[in-house]
């Protein structure tokens, strides 16, 4: 019988999706055509999910962001900041040091 | 053709806190629905716009995922709400028991005016001291979790502890319970069947002198003897049903035979010879303690509504 995932699919997929959000910001980049590069790179982001999240990241200084009203339909542009840089660096370091561990421990296992 | 559009932002809106950041939210949101439906079904419809908005969740989760980690209190402070409620509760009771027993007001300025209250007014006024109490407490927490601060929240050490709820007590217990407060019930009523009264200033039965005048020790064993029936009856209840309705039927029923028992006068009751001088400060002695055995009933009382609140909540 398949494992019911659905819960961890959301935690893992949470700190994963700002990991996500910070490389995708360095350039300026609208909520739309987030959800469709990220898409088009084989992921699924839920929009109701990517905007609340922007929100999070653009009120501690992560990214920031500016309506474009020179287009028929206003947009909201994002874009990283250097604080978003720097948290995104140490997500990374972080993010590769879990995979290393996962690694080694699968290596360990797979001899059992 | 837009209806269903600013119909589904009105209800994301009804849901969000704060005006600016709400308007910000919902222009975001129409924005990107409008360039969705656009983008994937061609010139915008009613039925494409329907679609992406399906799409997009139920109003008031999209709503909750701006409203994440903005508690009104915090998970930590969360059982304080019920924990100091109880205690301030239970003051409140006890304090509206004894504005009904001594008909008086009691002042305790700037905190609480406890007016004379009759046995209808305190029923009445009970919920709303309840409610208020419940108020007061919430909202202190609340100020505390936006805050942001950890403040670690006092609790005294009773030797009971209010917050926790225990599973009923096994029937061998009630049992072991049973048997001495019958034993006491009976004996009680066979003294009192003899010799009209159960307070003794000897222990001599065979020329038994009652430490009452003969009015004053029938009136006081009735009463305690009644005390003893009620404990006694809510045991073997007990041994049939779990509620915590028994109990709670019988802290009712202590609390008003305490308070009769309060109400009774206590005018030269004594059958022997006490000193005068003594006699206010025997009085005393008697009141503080029937009023310390009926705050420790409230108490118990108001952990076993709370129990029967929670367990109809959990339904």
């Amino acid at each position: 019988m398949e494992p019911e995932i659905g819960n961890f699919e959301t935690e893992m997929n949470r700190g994963f999706l700002q990991i996500l959000v910070l490389a995708l910001l360095e350039k300026d980049m609208y909520g739309y055509s987030m959800v469709r590069t990220i898409s088009d790179l084989g992921y699924v982001v839920e929009e109701n999910t990517l905007y609340p999240l922007l929100r999070r990241l653009e009120k501690n200084g992560w990214v920031r962001s500016k309506w474009d009203v020179t287009e028929d339909r206003p947009r909201k542009f994002y874009g990283i900041t250097e604080a978003g840089r720097a948290l995104r660096t140490q997500l990374l370091a972080i993010w590769k040091k879990q995979d290393e561990i996962l690694k080694h421990l699968m290596k360990e296992t797979s001899h059992v | 053709m837009f209806e269903k559009l600013e119909a589904y932002l009105e209800e994301i809106s009804h849901f969000l806190s704060g005006r600016g950041e709400r308007e910000e939210i919902l222009s975001e949101i129409r924005s990107h629905i409008l360039e969705k439906a656009e983008r994937e079904s061609g010139p915008l419809t009613a039925s494409s716009i329907g679609n992406v908005i399906a799409a997009y969740g139920p109003a008031r989760r999209i709503a909750e995922s701006y409203l994440e980690g903005r508690e009104i209190i915090a998970p930590a402070y969360r059982r304080y709400l019920f924990r100091y409620t109880t205690l301030l509760f239970a003051a409140h009771a006890f304090l509206t028991i004894a504005a009904v027993i001594f008909k008086e007001n009691f002042i305790f300025f700037p905190f609480l005016f406890m007016p004379r209250l009759g046995v209808i007014d305190a029923f009445m006024y009970l919920p709303t001291a309840f409610l208020t109490d419940l108020g007061v407490v919430a909202l202190i927490l609340y100020f505390i979790t936006q805050s942001k601060k950890d403040v670690k929240l006092p609790w005294p050490k009773f030797s009971v502890d209010l917050d926790e709820v225990k599973a009923p007590k096994k029937a061998v217990w009630n049992i072991l319970g049973l048997i001495p407060m019958l034993a006491v019930t009976d004996f009680a009523l066979y003294l009192y069947v003899k010799h009209q009264t159960i307070f003794f200033a000897s222990l001599d039965f065979a020329h038994p002198r009652p430490l009452f005048t003969p009015d004053a020790g029938a009136r006081y064993s009735l009463i305690v003897i009644a005390m003893f029936a009620a404990g006694t009856l809510a045991l073997l209840v007990k041994l049939f049903t779990k509620s915590r309705w028994v109990d709670t039927v019988s802290n009712v029923v202590s609390l008003a035979l305490i308070g009769f028992l309060l109400r009774q006068p206590f005018d030269h009751p004594f059958a022997v010879s006490v000193p005068e001088p003594f006699l206010p400060k025997i009085k005393f002695g008697l009141k503080f303690a029937l009023l310390f055995i009926a705050l420790m009933v409230t108490i118990d009382l108001i952990k076993n509504l709370i129990h029967i609140g929670r367990r109809r909540l959990a339904r």
